[in-house]
């Protein structure tokens, strides 16, 4: 059978005005348990890649400019 | 970054520690500590610095036995109790004597325990007995601690390496284990002398009612490949159908730690704010009276902190909000709930297997060695009951101890060169497919059946549908399951261990053939508790014929023995009242 | 070369490079890897870091210290704690909160005396745990400071140190006009046994302030002094009940036969808390005055009571 992509509504929102992936920051990509974060070739800024999400929130802690934030997904909001 | 490279590497070492959450850095640190000579690796899927269960530090220590507070003899007789008789009490014995010098070298580390204006821990009193509870307000910077002292000591450390199989060399002997780079599909084959297992709990065998798959109560990364793994490597593991669900938030899935609230005056109540819990220690038992509480006209059910000073319940929810589980806080302030004004609401978890909270583990001894000669398990994953956060940290150090001496005194075991071609066949197969069912399909599936029928009350007939369904759904996953990225391939390898487990779940707790622990292991067909067939243990294994089996074990006799009206001081207690 | 899966053991000399890097969010970075060596040499130019132009920086570098131990890092710390932006300066506190060797306190005497109040008050917090002798006249001389919370952190220092000698002092401290300070001297006065303390513990008991009380009720059973009863007693119809269960629970401690009757009627409280803790406190009395109070709840509605009453009524037995 064929895959198709359907959307989702995703916990992480990344400030790509804070964010210094683009200085060699990959902190948050690094902690993350699941490893669903990235840094996008096309902004060079922090992202969430993959819906696959603990709300644990060590991306946020360790980010060192704050430009995490982790929110409760909205199915179990 | 994630797609798929081919390649193999090779690596040797005397000491693998596989899962670097809260038992495997503290294991690695100890052999290493040991022999300074040797070489120790770390194996983590994700990356030690905040990896595993801790990874935000914990609300505190449930059962620290500390000098002056309680003695290793009375929590040796209580967990044996709460676990219904059910313990090998050399391991636990061996935790409580151990475990007091474990909480002072990890301050040493710099893990901050609760102190009191004297300096001295401040332990507290939750269970109607002992006194066990010491707790962390502070302790989000666990991980860092620890991570601190494994690179101070120079330990070889490898993230984003997922283990998928151990190896077992010609003469039965632990020979190393077969892992996958989860961004690039790297294979790494380590040889070792010895192999620490420490991959935490099966934390993804259940569902939680939001549907989504890794809002688990455990730690979502720990799918439950070291059990599968040990089953597939030929070690027994115990008392599967001991399983494990815990009490928790409703809809957000976490904890709403009772233990942090019971000694400021909190509690667990029902619709009418009124305790109704009369099991002591936490434990099948307890979860049994929540489940009944759930389902009767009194429920839901509730933490109660709304009868305390405004104060302590900002102080208890300042505490829930900052470690463990942070988001907590985000959850209630979206619902705009506050402590000090509304009851918590509350549910049970999704089942899974795990010896912290429940006994559901790899068959270990005292030294935490498993069946497999050269093989250790510790912290979730091994048989050791209600072991906890402190025990992962104690009998990881033990197995590290015991496995640099083992290592010491053996050489490498051979390996059939032939078990890794079929493990990279076995693992590459999904990602040789053009199309079929992506892994989260199928992990959804097997872990709705999860819930559909093996949640308790296990009735035998679900139960037998349910081994069917799982065999369905394991041709799917070897004939259709399609990974398109490194990534994907390490959700698909996941879900070849929450089946190992679904298929663990059922097994083991269609033999016992009685009800114990609780809710645990309540089977309608089979009520009652039968002391006589079977107070044992049910060791699930690998036979002969490749097919999965149980057997009997016997308990070891009783280190501290249990009188019988000390059995009493805690049954008579909890007889509900009259009226 | 042969493969190494491992994480890397960075070089210091590039990371000081990066140092030097224009861009500041290199030096961040930098900053950070440095933190993650773990070697002793990275101290050194972390601290450096602590007089870089910007801000951000040099609160890296403040947070990154928090790894590291040793006198040199403290010596390095107490540059950030005086930091004129008020994030690097609290960084650098907690991260003098993390030191553990005794050794790591003398950079931070000095600042003891600071004229910012949250300087001195970040330095008594650094030496706490550090638990030097030699700290104690210092900090006996901070609890006059004019800044409450300074007080409060001397009164931490103090307390760990544990030293007969300073209960003057810490009597004292439990009358200070601010409620926080008392309830942590009163909590310092823990580890003695003496008549004065008893004495400032029993005055506690009238605080003002709930907390003060309930601190006090709980320490004086602790310290099992004999002498706390008949004030226990009197103070046991406080308006709070959390600090009612503290004085139960010490008047238990105390095995007070006298209050026994004081006690078995809050077994009729409505509030569960005071029902249990009543029941508890008459099982560690357990006297046979107990029997007839606890006899009536055998059968309370809530099984916490319903256990400590058992409980109790086996122990009389
Ligand atoms: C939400 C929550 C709250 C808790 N609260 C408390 C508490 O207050 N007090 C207390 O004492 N205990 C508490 N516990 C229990 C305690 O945290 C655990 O018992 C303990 O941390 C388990 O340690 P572990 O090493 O076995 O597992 P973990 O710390 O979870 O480590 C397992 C590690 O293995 C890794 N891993 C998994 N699979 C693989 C693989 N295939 N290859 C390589 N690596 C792998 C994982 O990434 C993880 O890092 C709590 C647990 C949870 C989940
Ligand atoms: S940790 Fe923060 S700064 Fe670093 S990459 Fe992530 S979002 Fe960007
Ligand atoms: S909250 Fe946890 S799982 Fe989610 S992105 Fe952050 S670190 Fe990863």
């Amino acid at each position: 059978m064929p895959l198709a992509n359907t959307s989702t509504s995703v916990p992480v929102v990344v400030d790509e005005d804070k964010c210094i992936a683009d200085k060699g920051c990959t902190v948050c990509v690094d902690v993350c348990p699941l490893d669903v974060l990235r840094i996008s070739e096309l902004t060079g800024k922090a992202y969430m890649k993959f819906d696959e999400c603990w709300y644990c929130m060590p991306c946020e802690a360790d980010c060192p400019t704050g430009a995490v934030t982790v929110n409760i997904p909205y199915l179990l909001k | 970054m994630d797609e798929i490279t081919a390649g193999l590497s090779e690596i040797d070492c005397d000491v693998l520690v596989i899962g670097g959450g809260t038992a495997g850095p503290m294991a690695a640190y100890k052999a290493k500590m040991k022999n300074p000579d040797a070489k120790v690796v770390l194996l983590e899927k994700a990356n030690v610095k905040r990896s595993g269960a801790i990874s935000m530090g914990m609300d505190g220590l449930n059962n620290a036995v500390i000098p002056g507070h309680s003695t290793p003899e009375q929590y040796t007789k209580e967990i044996t109790i709460a676990n219904d008789g059910i313990v090998d009490q050399a391991a636990v014995l061996k935790y409580a004597e151990n475990c007091f010098e474990m909480i002072q070298e990890l301050d040493r580390f710099g893990i901050r325990f609760q102190k009191d204006e004297n300096g001295d821990y401040d332990v507290k009193k939750v269970h109607h007995m002992g006194t066990y509870v010491l707790p962390m307000p502070n302790g989000e910077t666990v991980k860092k601690a620890l991570y601190r002292q494994l690179r101070r000591a120079r330990i070889l450390i490898s993230n984003r390496y997922m283990a998928t199989r151990l190896l077992t060399g010609k003469s039965g002997r632990i020979a190393g284990a077969i892992a996958v780079n989860t961004r690039t599909a790297e294979f790494l084959v380590v040889r070792a002398k010895t192999v620490i297992m420490s991959m935490g709990a099966a934390g993804r065998l259940g569902l939680p009612t939001s549907g989504y798959l890794f809002g688990t109560y455990e730690n979502a990364a720990n799918s439950g490949e070291g059990y599968a793994m040990a089953y597939h490597a030929g070690a027994k593991l115990a008392n599967l159908e001991c399983f494990q669900i815990n009490p928790l938030i409703k809809d957000y899935n976490g904890p709403a730690c009772a233990y942090v609230a019971g000694p400021f005056g909190g509690y667990t109540a029902n619709a009418k704010g009124e305790r109704f819990i009369e099991c002591d220690y936490w434990s099948g038992q307890m979860m049994q009276e929540f489940y009944k509480e759930l389902q009767s006209g009194n429920g839901p059910v509730f933490l109660r902190l709304n009868h305390l000073r405004q104060e302590t319940a900002d102080h208890i929810e300042h505490i829930l909000h900052t470690v463990e589980r942070p988001s907590r806080g985000r959850f209630h302030e979206a619902r705009g709930t506050r402590y000090a004004q509304t009851m918590i609401e509350m549910h049970i978890s999704e089942i899974g297997f795990c010896s912290g909270h429940s006994a559901s583990g790899v068959f270990v001894d005292e030294c935490a060695r498993t069946t497999v000669p050269g093989l250790y398990a510790a912290g979730d994953m091994a048989s050791v009951p209600h072991n906890y956060m402190l025990g992962a940290f104690t009998n990881g150090a033990i197995a590290g101890e015991d496995a640099i001496d083992f290592a010491a005194e053996v050489d490498f075991d051979a390996y059939d060169r032939a078990d890794v071609l079929a493990e990279q066949e076995r693992v590459l197969a999904p990602t040789r497919r053009e199309d079929g069912i992506p892994p989260n399909q199928i992990e959804y599936k097997v872990r709705r059946l999860v819930n559909d029928y093996l949640q308790p009350p296990k009735v035998s007939k679900k139960y037998e549908l349910a081994q069917q369904r799982f065999a369905e759904a394991r041709e799917d996953m070897e004939q259709v399951m399609v990974a398109r990225d490194a990534h994907e391939l390490m959700r698909a390898l996941e879900v070849s261990s929450i089946l190992d487990c679904a298929d663990m779940a059922a097994c083991a707790s269609l033999y016992r053939a009685e009800s114990r622990w609780g809710l645990y292991h309540w089977r309608t067909d089979y009520p009652e508790r039968n002391d006589d067939e079977w107070k044992c243990h049910v060791l699930l294994g690998k036979q002969d014929d490749g097919t999965m089996g149980c057997e009997k074990r016997a308990v070891q006799p009783y280190i501290v023995p249990i009188s019988d009206d000390e059995k009493d001081a805690y049954y008579k207690q909890r007889i509900t009242a009259e009226a | 070369m042969t493969f190494e899966p491992f994480e890397a053991f960075c070089d210091l000399d590039d990371l000081a490079e990066k140092l030097r890097d224009a861009d500041p969010g290199v030096r961040r970075v930098a900053v950070m890897d440095l933190a993650d060596t773990a070697e002793p040499g990275a101290v050194a130019l972390i601290g450096s870091a602590l007089h870089d132009g910007v801000p951000e920086v040099r609160l890296q570098a403040a947070i990154a210290l928090g790894e590291f131990d040793g006198r040199d890092c403290a010596q390095m710390l107490v540059v950030g704690l005086v930091d004129a932006d008020h994030r690097v300066a609290r960084a650098a506190a907690d991260s003098l909160a993390e030191l553990k060797d005794p050794a790591a306190a003398d950079p931070i005497f000095p600042l003891i005396a600071h004229a910012a109040p949250a300087v001195r008050a970040g330095a008594l917090r650094g030496i706490k745990e550090l638990r030097r002798p030699d700290a104690l006249p210092l900090a006996l001389r901070a609890l006059d400071d004019a800044d409450p919370q300074v007080r409060v952190e001397a009164l931490g220092v103090v307390g760990y140190l544990k030293v007969e000698e300073t209960l003057p002092a810490l009597i004292a401290a439990s009358r200070d006009a601010h409620a926080e300070v008392r309830r942590t001297a009163v909590g310092a006065l823990g580890f003695s046994r003496s008549a004065h303390a008893a004495e400032a513990l029993i005055r506690a008991l009238s605080d003002s302030d709930w907390s003060v009380r309930a601190a006090a009720a709980e320490i004086l059973g602790k310290g099992r002094f004999a002498r706390a009863v008949a004030p226990l007693m009197a103070a046991f119809e406080d308006p709070e009940w959390q600090v009612q269960v503290k004085i139960m629970r010490s008047l238990g401690q105390l095995k007070a036969a006298e209050a026994v009757p004081l006690i078995g009627r809050s077994l009729e409280a409505e509030i569960s808390n005071l029902r249990k803790e009543a029941a508890a406190a008459l099982g560690e009395i357990a006297v046979p005055a107990c029997r007839p109070y606890l006899e009536g709840f055998v059968d309370d509605p809530d099984p916490d009571v319903r256990k400590n009453v058992r409980w109790a009524l086996g122990r009389i037995e």
